[in-house]
């Protein structure tokens, strides 16, 4: 069964007929907002049955859309927090990657501006590493890329996405070795993007993005995970109810390869490890469970069938 | 960009020059100083890296009172002041306490504000200074350079004066000879440091 991620947007009106139906075919829903009246649901759901879906959704006016990005954490990593970089381009960028179903992260660096003293110290580095892979937002000029990139770059092993004001030629030419993706001409600018020509940019970024996750998938698929990241998603709510009173927007927030639990790491480490799966295989058995450095939380780190020889 | 007299960014990117054109554009409308400065050129070279901004500035009469911005209505011994744009109105109600004292002045809504008991000519209260905008303008010129210019380049010197300005950054000790890149910036615009 292939899972595929998809966003259902609808009225609130008998929406749980649709969450009924989604978790009835083996499907499971990452995400769940209520906007007003409205309900929009991030989910991964057989491929198979998206047409039964949209069956059933049709007489309640829902729509089912293909969204790649959900079930992905993304950072947008921004050189600093000043008035320079926000809230134009690092949040326009980060609230448009989130619309189309990633959960995105802004990390801003401590001393990410200039170009001598650009710098990235080890718990930024790690922080990064923990997400499916980052968007580097730079500046306008080529010159300082060029000679800041190696430092902010050191250690990082996630795809990297390369915005910047040069172009994207440019860009690929001051850069060895290569990023996993570019976008050119959209560095630093301080007016909001609603032109269409600015929507445009962020949906090459996105388009960008959807490329890179496409590639990664391609890459987990090779080695599959022992146990889907969704599907202990789904367990971990169920066998621990002090996730259900976390107010974090998301509590479980699904990777490609893991997901991270937003419950301090000394006190729930140990039961979320002996938490059984299927036929007596425990989360410690097919995962990592290490402490994040993002907070206390918790980064479940699945392990792939090459290491485990399970797959459940 | 109708507003300023002369504007150019200079820098051996083109491209960057570019953006940063539009970033300058951006921030002094904003920050409403395009009426402010008169002529404005920007000099980038982020291989030294330096970023300086030379400039010249228009003479403004910005005094603020009453009347600008309320209609002052007497009627059966109270005042009644009805307000068009509410910018003023914090200092302006500080100014009436502290003339009036704080029993005389109630503001029932966010547009109304009444004066009870108050022997003053309408005339006069109209006439009453609230701001001298022109008092922060320097601030808010170096503020919106700081923002224009590259974030990194946090070491400033920064000259203005009443009619003329200069910005220099960069994130290295400043070379003793930028006087002399201010001076040619300046002669570029046609003027004298």
């Amino acid at each position: 069964m292939t899972l595929v991620p998809v966003t259902y947007k609808g009225g609130i009106y008998q929406h749980d007929i649709i969450m009924d139906l989604i978790e009835d075919l083996g499907g499971y829903i990452v995400q769940k907002h209520i906007i007003a009246a409205e309900v929009v649901l991030q989910c991964f759901v057989p491929k198979a049955d998206i047409g039964l879906i949209r069956t059933i959704a049709k007489p309640l006016f829902g729509e089912v859309t293909d969204s790649p990005l959900v079930g992905t954490e993304i950072a947008i990593v921004s050189m600093s927090l000043e008035i320079h970089h926000l809230p134009h381009p690092s949040c326009d960028i980060a609230e448009y990657v989130r619309r189309i179903g990633a959960k995105s992260n802004m990390v801003s660096l401590a001393r990410g501006p200039g170009k001598r003293i650009a710098g990235l110290n080890d718990e930024e580095r790690d922080v990064i590493n923990e997400h499916d892979l980052a968007v580097y937002l730079m500046g306008n000029f080529e010159t300082c890329i060029e000679y800041k990139m190696p430092t902010l770059r050191r250690g990082i092993e996630v795809p990297i996405i390369l915005c910047g004001g040069p172009s994207e030629e440019a860009l690929r030419r001051i850069t060895d070795p290569p990023f996993d993706g570019y976008v050119g001409n959209v560095g630093r600018f301080m007016r909001r993007t609603k032109e269409s020509d600015q929507l445009d940019k962020l949906d090459e970024i996105v388009a960008e993005i959807t490329r890179v996750v496409e590639k990664k998938r391609d890459d987990i698929a090779k080695d599959p995970l022992s146990v889907s990241p969704a599907r202990l998603m789904d367990l971990i709510r169920e066998k621990v109810p002090a996730i259900l009173d976390v107010t974090s927007p998301t509590p479980l927030t699904v990777q490609m390869r893991g997901l991270r639990v937003k419950l301090p790491f000394d006190t729930f480490a140990a039961p979320l490890r002996a938490i059984e799966i299927e036929d007596g295989i425990k989360v410690g058995d097919v995962a990592e469970v290490a402490p994040s450095r993002m907070r206390d939380y918790i980064l479940v780190k699945i392990l792939p069938f090459s290491e485990t020889n399970t797959v459940i | 960009m109708a507003a300023l007299e002369y504007f150019e960014v200079e820098c051996p990117e083109p491209l960057g020059a570019e953006y940063y054109r539009q970033i300058a554009n951006d921030v002094l409308l904003d920050h409403n100083l395009l009426k402010v400065v008169e002529k404005l050129h920007i000099y980038i070279d982020p291989k030294v890296p330096v970023f300086i901004a030379v400039g010249t500035l228009r003479k403004i009469k910005t005094i603020v009172r009453v009347g600008d911005f309320a209609n002052v209505n007497p009627l059966e011994g109270k005042i009644t002041l009805v307000i068009s744009d509410e910018t003023y109105l914090a200092p302006m109600l500080k100014l009436f306490w502290e003339k009036f004292g704080k029993e005389h002045v109630e503001q029932p809504d966010r547009f109304t504000v009444m004066l009870y008991d108050v022997k003053m000519d309408p005339r006069e209260i109209e006439a009453l200074v609230v701001a001298d905008p022109s008092e922060s303008l320097f601030r808010d010129l170096i503020y919106a350079f700081r923002c224009i210019a590259p974030e990194g380049f946090r070491l400033r010197r920064e000259t203005f004066a009443k009619e003329k300005f200069s910005f220099v950054a960069s994130e290295n000790t400043l070379a003793e000879d930028v006087d002399a890149l201010v001076a040619e910036k300046f002669a570029l615009i046609g003027e004298k440091p």
